[in-house]
Order: C-alpha cells, then sequence, then structure tokens
C-alpha cells in the first residue's frame, strides 16, 4: 500500500514542479493545471516554501482519504483511542473490552478476620424443586452481615419439576433491585443443568438405606458442577448451603470464619413436635473416624459406600450432632473426619489443591462425607463445632403424617365426646328445676352461723395469748424453749425439697433413652 | 473581490479530495454507530463483570458511573456440547499451561492454532521464583502484543495466575528433577498448581480443557481439531523431542513423555504390597514395572490415526472434555491407587467412568532446548 501512495504522491509533485516551473520561467505557457494566471500581479512567495506547502498539503489530502478507506473497508485496523471522549472514534467492542486478567493466589488464602480483608466468599447451593424453601432461605441471605458484595451466589438448579428456576431468578432480580446498594451481592450465576436423575426428592426415598449410595454420588455431581463453574481466582472462601435451612444466626460466616480452620461445620438439629421429643439431631454426617468404620470398610467392595445412621453399617463413630450441650461454649471445636453438607464453610485453597465431592467411593465414602474424607487426606483441618447449632426445618416422614392424622382424629373424637357431656348437662338443666338456689340459701346460714362461733373463738384466744404475754414477761427462760421447735420443721422440708429434682432428673435420663430406643 | 478569487484559486481536485474526506468522515461516523448497534448480539461471548468466569472477556467499566448491581446471569449448561466437529458447534476451548520457563517457540505455535481464537482462552499457572519471575515477564509481552494486536489472532481472554510453590525445589534442572525421591514432592506441588489452574478457569462455558506444557513446542496447527475428532473424554498424543543424534550425524527424535501407559499386572502386584501413601513411578530402573508405554509403540509406518486405551496419563499435551473435570476427576496430590498427578487423574476419570484414550502416531514434540533425561527406560 505505502509504495503505492507515495509513488503517485512523487508523480504529482514531478508534474507540478514541472508546471510551477514553466509557469515562474515562461509566464506564456499556462495550460498546465496547476499553474498560476500570468496576467495578474500577484505578490508572490518563494516558490520552493510554495511547493513544499503544496505537497504537504497534498499528502495530507491524499493519506487522509486512504486511512478513511482503510478504516471504512477494515474495521480492525482501527486504533485503539482508550475509553475517553475518543473512543467514540474506534471500533465499538474492542476498545472496551478486556481480556487480560492478572490474580495472585497468595492474596486469597483465607484469614480469621476476611470482611476486614475484603475476602470474598463464594455461596454455593445445589437446588432442585426448592420452591417451597426459597422464601426462607431468602429471608436468611438478606438477614447475613458478611458485606454482602463480597458474596458471589451460585445455584444449579438441574432436574427441576417445579418453579423453583423462574422464583430463583425473580428473587434474586429483587435482591439486586433493592435501592439499598449495600444490600446488593456481587456475581450471581444460575446454572442450568439437568443430569436426569431418576432418585425422587421427598423424605421418603431420600433417606431410604438402598437409594442412599446412588444418591449421594449424584449429589456429589452436582456439587462439583456447581463448584467448578463458579469458583473464581478472587474467592477466598466458600460456603455450602442448603435451602431447607431453618434457623441459623445471622452472623455464622463470620463465626465461622474467625476459627480460621481450612474446613469447617456447625452442628446441626431439628425441631420437633412436641410429642417426638421436641428437638433431634439432624446431620448424621459430621462424625470423627472409628477404628470399627476402619475395619468395616476394609471388608466392603471397592464400589460400596458406607452412608452413616443405618443399621446396616454400624460403625459406632462419635458424631458431632449426638454431642451438643444446649448450654455449652459455641466456640468449642472438634476434629472431624467426615462432614455434613448442611452448610460447610471452607477456604477456596482447599477446593483450588482439588479436594471435591467425590461422586465415586473415596475410601468408601461419597459426596460431603467423601469430601471430609479427602480434606483430611490432603492434610487440611477439619473441624467440626460441637455446641454451635443451626436448626434444620423440619419436614414430617410419613410415619409421622400418619401419626399425626391418628392424634389430629384422637383429639377430634375427643372434642366431639366433650362436646356431647356439655349438649347432654345443659339439656338436664333446661329440663329439670334445680334446686341449687335452695340448698345456697340454706348453706349460706350455717356458713354465717360457723364464722359466728370463729369470731367468738379468736376474740377468746387474743385474750388467752395477752394474758400468756404478762406472763412470759415474768418468766424468760421457757422462751427460748419454745423457739427450738419451728427450725426442726424447717430442716425437714428442705430435705423434702432436695430429694425431688432427683426424681425429676431420673425421669429426664429416662425420655431420651426412649427416643432412642424407639 | 477576495472569494471568487480563492476560489478560482482552488484547484478543483482540491474540492473533490475535501468533499470525498467529508462524506468519508460522515460515514465513517455511522458505521461506529451501527458497530455499537451490533453489541448486543454478542454478550453472550462476553461476561457481565470484572468479576464474571475469566475464561471470558469483560466490559470495562466506565470510570465516572456508579457501578451498577451485578446481574443475574443463567448459564444453560445442558447446551454446552462436546462433539466432534467443535468448530461448527462453536465449542469454547480452554488451553491451560503450568509455566515454568518461557519459550518463544511455544508462544508462536499456540499462535499457529487454526481454531478460531475467539474460542480460545488461555489460562497459565507461574510460581514466584525467580525462574518464574522471569518467564511471567517474557509471557506478558507476548501476551499484550498478541491481545493488542489484529483482532482475529486475538484469544477470547488470557487469565494469569501467580502462586507460591509449597515444595520449592531450587533447582529445576533435569537430572534433579527426576531423581526418584524428589519426584513424589514435585509431582504432587504440580498437582496441586494444575488443579488450581483449573478450578479457577474452567468457566460454565467451556466445553474441552486442553494441558499444554510450556515446552510443548511443535505440533501440527489443527492439534485441537484433530484430537476433539476422536471424541473420547481424555487424549493424549504421543510426546517426542527432536534431538541430534550423534550416532546418525543427523536430526532424530526420541521418546519423552512415559507416563502414557497401559497397566500390567507386574504393577498392580507391587501397588498391592505398597504402604498406603507410596507410589509406583514410571521410567526408573529400580521400579520395573512391566507396563506397556505408549512412547515404544510409535511406528511411522502403521496408521497415523490408531487409538489405544490407556491407564495412565501424561500431561504434557492433553485434551480433556469439560465434563470429565466437572464431574470430579482432577490432579491427585496424593497417592491415589499409588499413582500421582495425570496418571492418578487417568485413574480418578476412570473410577468415575470416563475412559483415556491414546494416539501413538500423532506426533507432538518437546523443545529440544530442554535436556535430555538421564535415566535408562526399562523396556
Amino acid at each position: 500500500m505505502l509504495p503505492l501512495h507515495s509513488s503517485a504522491t512523487k508523480g504529482k509533485m514531478h508534474r507540478n514542479a514541472f508546471s510551477n516551473g514553466q509557469a515562474g520561467a515562461y509566464p506564456s505557457g499556462g495550460n498546465g493545471t496547476f499553474s498560476i494566471q500570468p496576467h495578474k500581479f500577484q505578490p508572490r512567495s518563494q516558490p520552493a516554501l510554495r511547493r513544499r506547502r503544496q505537497l504537504i498539503q497534498r499528502i495530507l489530502l491524499v493519506g487522509g482519504v486512504f486511512f478513511t478507506v482503510l478504516f471504512f473497508f477494515f474495521p480492525d485496523l482501527r486504533p485503539n483511542l482508550g475509553s475517553g471522549p475518543l473512543s467514540y472514534l474506534t471500533s465499538s467492542d474492542d476498545g472496551q473490552l478486556e481480556t487480560i486478567r492478572y490474580y495472585d493466589l497468595n492474596n486469597v488464602q483465607g484469614t480469621a478476620r476476611g470482611w476486614e480483608r475484603e475476602e470474598r466468599i463464594l455461596l454455593c447451593a445445589p437446588l432442585r424443586d426448592a420452591s417451597p424453601h426459597l422464601p426462607m432461605f431468602f429471608s436468611h441471605l438478606k438477614n447475613l452481615t458478611y458485606p454482602h458484595n463480597l458474596i458471589d451466589l451460585a445455584f444449579l438448579v438441574g432436574d427441576s419439576k417445579d418453579n423453583t428456576l423462574q422464583l430463583l431468578e425473580d428473587s434474586l432480580k429483587e435482591l439486586q433491585a433493592n435501592e439499598d446498594s449495600r444490600q446488593h451481592f456481587g456475581e450471581i450465576s444460575i446454572m442450568q443443568k439437568d443430569f436426569g436423575q431418576k432418585v425422587n426428592q421427598d423424605v421418603e426415598s431420600r433417606h431410604g438405606f438402598a437409594a442412599q449410595a446412588g444418591r449421594r454420588k449424584s449429589m456429589a455431581q452436582a456439587r462439583n458442577w456447581l463448584l467448578s463453574a463458579a469458583l473464581r481466582p478472587t474467592h477466598s472462601w466458600v460456603y455450602w448451603r442448603d435451602v431447607d435451612v431453618e434457623t441459623a444466626p445471622f452472623t455464622i460466616l463470620e463465626d465461622l470464619m474467625r476459627h480460621n480452620k481450612d474446613v469447617i461445620v456447625p452442628n446441626v438439629w431439628r425441631p420437633l413436635p412436641d410429642w417426638l421429643g421436641g428437638e433431634q439431631p439432624y446431620d448424621l454426617n459430621s462424625w470423627q473416624e472409628s477404628e470399627t468404620a476402619l475395619a468395616l470398610a476394609d471388608t466392603l467392595d471397592e464400589d460400596a459406600v458406607i452412608v452413616e445412621g443405618y443399621a446396616e453399617y454400624a460403625t459406632w463413630r462419635p458424631h458431632l450432632a449426638y454431642l451438643r450441650d444446649p448450654y455449652g461454649d459455641p466456640d468449642m471445636e472438634m476434629e472431624i473426619d467426615g462432614v455434613g453438607g448442611v452448610s460447610i464453610l471452607a477456604k477456596a485453597k482447599v477446593f483450588r489443591a482439588g479436594v471435591h465431592f467425590p461422586a465415586f467411593s473415596f475410601e468408601k465414602h461419597a459426596e460431603t462425607e467423601g469430601f471430609g474424607k479427602m480434606a483430611k487426606r490432603m492434610k487440611f483441618s477439619v473441624v467440626g463445632l460441637p455446641h454451635y447449632t443451626i436448626w434444620h426445618l423440619y419436614e414430617p416422614s410419613v410415619d409421622d403424617i400418619r401419626h399425626m392424622e391418628e392424634m389430629e382424629k384422637e383429639r377430634k373424637a375427643k372434642e366431639a365426646e366433650e362436646e356431647a357431656k356439655k349438649a347432654r348437662l345443659e339439656k338436664i338443666n333446661s329440663q329439670f328445676d334445680s334446686k341449687s338456689s335452695d340448698w345456697e340459701r340454706e348453706k349460706a346460714k350455717v356458713q354465717d352461723a360457723v364464722q359466728k362461733e370463729k369470731n367468738d373463738e379468736a376474740e377468746r384466744q387474743k385474750q388467752e395469748e395477752e394474758a400468756k404475754k404478762e406472763a412470759e414477761i415474768k418468766k424468760e427462760t421457757p422462751a427460748e424453749r419454745f423457739e427450738e421447735k419451728p427450725e426442726g420443721q424447717q430442716a425437714e422440708i428442705k430435705e423434702e425439697k432436695v430429694d425431688k429434682p432427683e426424681q425429676v432428673n431420673e425421669e429426664r435420663q429416662e425420655a431420651p433413652k426412649k427416643a432412642r430406643d424407639s | 473581490m477576495p472569494t471568487p478569487r480563492s476560489l478560482r484559486r482552488q484547484n478543483p481536485i482540491t474540492l473533490v479530495l475535501a468533499a470525498i474526506l467529508c462524506i468519508g468522515f460522515f460515514i465513517f461516523f455511522f458505521s461506529g454507530g451501527d458497530g455499537s448497534s451490533s453489541l448486543g448480539e454478542r454478550t453472550g461471548s462476553t461476561a457481565a463483570s470484572v468479576l464474571s468466569p475469566p475464561s471470558l472477556p469483560f466490559r470495562k467499566s466506565k470510570s465516572n458511573e456508579p457501578p451498577a448491581a451485578p446481574p443475574v446471569v443463567n448459564y444453560y449448561m445442558n447446551n454446552v456440547t462436546t462433539s466432534r466437529t467443535p468448530i461448527e458447534n462453536e465449542e469454547k476451548v480452554l488451553i491451560l499451561t503450568p509455566l515454568t520457563r518461557f519459550y518463544q517457540e511455544f508462544w508462536d505455535n499456540l499462535l499457529k492454532l487454526s481454531y478460531p481464537h475467539e474460542l480460545i482462552s488461555l489460562g497459565f499457572i507461574i510460581p514466584k521464583t525467580k525462574e518464574g519471575n522471569a518467564a511471567y515477564a517474557a509471557l506478558q509481552v507476548q501476551v499484550a502484543k498478541t491481545q493488542a494486536g489484529s483482532k482475529n489472532k486475538r484469544f477470547a481472554s488470557v487469565t494469569i495466575l501467580r502462586q507460591d510453590t509449597e515444595s520449592p525445589l531450587q533447582s529445576q534442572s533435569e537430572a534433579e528433577r527426576h531423581k526418584m525421591e524428589n519426584q513424589r514432592a514435585r509431582r504432587g506441588a504440580m498437582a496441586k498448581a494444575r488443579n488450581s489452574l483449573l478450578f479457577t478457569t474452567l468457566g460454565p462455558t467451556t466445553s474441552w480443557v486442553l494441558w499444554m506444557d510450556s515446552d510443548i513446542i511443535e505440533y501440527p496447527p489443527t492439534l485441537i481439531q484433530d484430537l476433539a475428532a476422536y471424541d473420547v473424554p481424555i487424549i493424549v498424543p504421543n510426546c517426542f523431542q527432536r534431538y541430534y543424534n550423534n550416532d546418525k550425524k543427523a536430526m532424530d527424535i526420541r521418546p519423552y513423555d512415559f507416563n502414557n501407559w497401559i497397566d500390567s499386572p507386574t504393577a498392580k502386584e507391587m501397588a498391592a504390597k505398597m504402604g498406603k501413601d507410596d507410589i509406583l513411578l514410571e521410567g526408573y530402573a529400580e521400579m520395573p514395572t512391566y507396563r506397556s508405554l505408549m512412547a515404544m509403540m510409535h511406528d511411522p509406518a502403521a496408521d497415523p490415526g490408531t487409538k489405544v486405551k490407556l491407564d495412565g496419563v501424561g500431561g504434557a499435551t492433553l485434551l480433556v472434555k469439560a465434563e470429565v473435570h466437572r464431574d470430579g476427576a482432577m490432579f491427585p496430590p496424593f497417592a491415589f491407587y499409588h499413582l500421582i498427578e495425570t496418571e492418578g487423574f487417568a485413574k480418578m476419570a476412570n473410577r468415575l467412568n470416563w475412559e483415556s484414550w491414546g494416539l501413538p502416531n500423532y506426533l507432538v514434540s518437546y523443545s529440544s532446548h530442554s535436556p535430555a533425561l538421564v535415566f535408562d527406560v526399562t523396556c
């Protein structure tokens, strides 16, 4: 392109120089295109200067045309003029696209006071047919005290048959449209992926023993897909949270983070109706490894998965859930090997190192339990907080529902019975004249008479006491002996009181035993 | 009368040129406007904000605007395909490289890839060592040059990570690197670097992951299409090194990557006798495994399209369907069935029901600058 361009100007320049020269030297020959009319007087600049000026003008003109045409036909070649007002001249999207990113992973290792260092958290929640729980989940989200702009949300919605996706999207958009910009969360992604699972999500099929291994593996797969698509080099922490948590402290992120452990879980219980004992340990997947379980693992097939909380595998492991003391120190830590998935806070470096939720049998465990095992294998610290409790939603099982129906029936029968009784009484009252008014009149008379007698007696006693006092003033010693008696009586009463609480304690201890037996 | 005279003095050609210039500028402005209106169509390939996946380029925010709340972004992962015809399906490829040394040939070859560059994202992880700093600086220069250069050479995005290595082996010399006792620590650290790189750059739109070592400097430009055409979960070409053969007095090739193998009963027996944390290594005389190495199966006369099923793979050049990684197959930094790093990866993928394949007659080359291996091969 360039040689062509310069040669063109050169050609012109030659012609120019020639015609100018001609005009200068021979005024009569003014037929050249660029010649100056000779018949008029003009103060002339020096020909050399003028020639140069014209030359420059032409070069600029030709150059301008050339670049205009070039940029018009080849927008790729337009120069990048930055993001200022000049950027309107450049081709549209290139200048505004940033394609190179630098990250230093040493800055995102996770520390105990992440909110001060502006450490980002990735909150992951796998969802399926979860629309009934979403409003509750979002109220929890809004209440989190960790700076919202530092929390990135990632959801995986798959194989849902209800309106989970629509509801989720609407709720999230509402969240981000909040007038208070401090309520806005960071990056929000919804991954849609159907794995085509056949496993039913209702309570009964979800917790049946036979379905467990397969269910855990497919859950693990969903978790891995979610994490691998959502984890960024900017994350210091990853928080896994089930949507069906009913009660949790608003400060849960800070509370767990303060411990500065690689993987940490709270204790998870669930409330129960009164007739079932009021409350119950829910998440049995957080446990410490036991010799029995290790021995059991050795006997099992390569693809077998040990699941906790079933009679088929008696592991005798100490469970985090059973160690709860409602009045215990919430900061107490306990080393664990298996982890429950209701609420896990882990440093992002754990996931970056490759720890994931095995969708195969890893050391005879899958999903979150396998995650705990793998984290331990890579020498990360895995810790549970036995006395820091969050509450899972209570979903009545089929048995419970049947029981509740029976109870409801009983209650109704009782009510009906009582109503019938009442009606009968009323019937009797209305049908027969009551003699009660006569009775009461007579009763009042009798009472009056009794009262009179009592008053008389009291007056007589008063007189006697006054007489006694006069006698006491004379003799002081017998009065002391008189005071000793009441003390002894009080002591006896105290002993009785001490006895009673022990009985209550015995009753309390018996109650949980019954619950376990049943 | 100055006006007519000045008009007369103007050359008609000048006027014509000026007119062209004016029209040109008008067209230029309006065409610019058209371009910006077509932006909306391409939002699928750009990220919503800086926070979004690094495998997508993102739009710069105007500095004077108040930051808007990040939008809710839907990713339809059901639509992410991995097929025999990746270009037609616009499948995004993520090329990941743990970088220890920067070779100019490596970058030049990357640029020569015929796969559409707007579908390729690059990811690098570089250790924070002296050597790493040098590689980082060299890489930065090349990346900046390419990404500011002509549009069809530009990659969709480039992510560069730095991380302290856990067990910094001070000397990365070949002899030191391949000493058996150093192998476990070195490959464990390498596995962690690979995992860090993988799990932070793998985006929701990625279809394929191509692992490529920084010293691979020669391969056909159609590498991605060629390997994808086999449509298998994990596939490795055969890795060779060019060297000057003193016996033949000519350039020759020799096998380099011994991590591509088919398991043998001997190796299984050895593994059964080992402790929980011990690992089996390939290519050491003191540990004869009698595995069939793909490096030894190379036959220039045979069909170049032959593929064999493998039990262990190397990471020099490795094309993996993204769903294999998404299912959880990673590079174990610990002894997984007595295997570590890429070999362990093949085993873990196998546990997740994904198969590994090798192409003994499809060659890629190591840099001849990397020194020759010092140990002798056992089979």
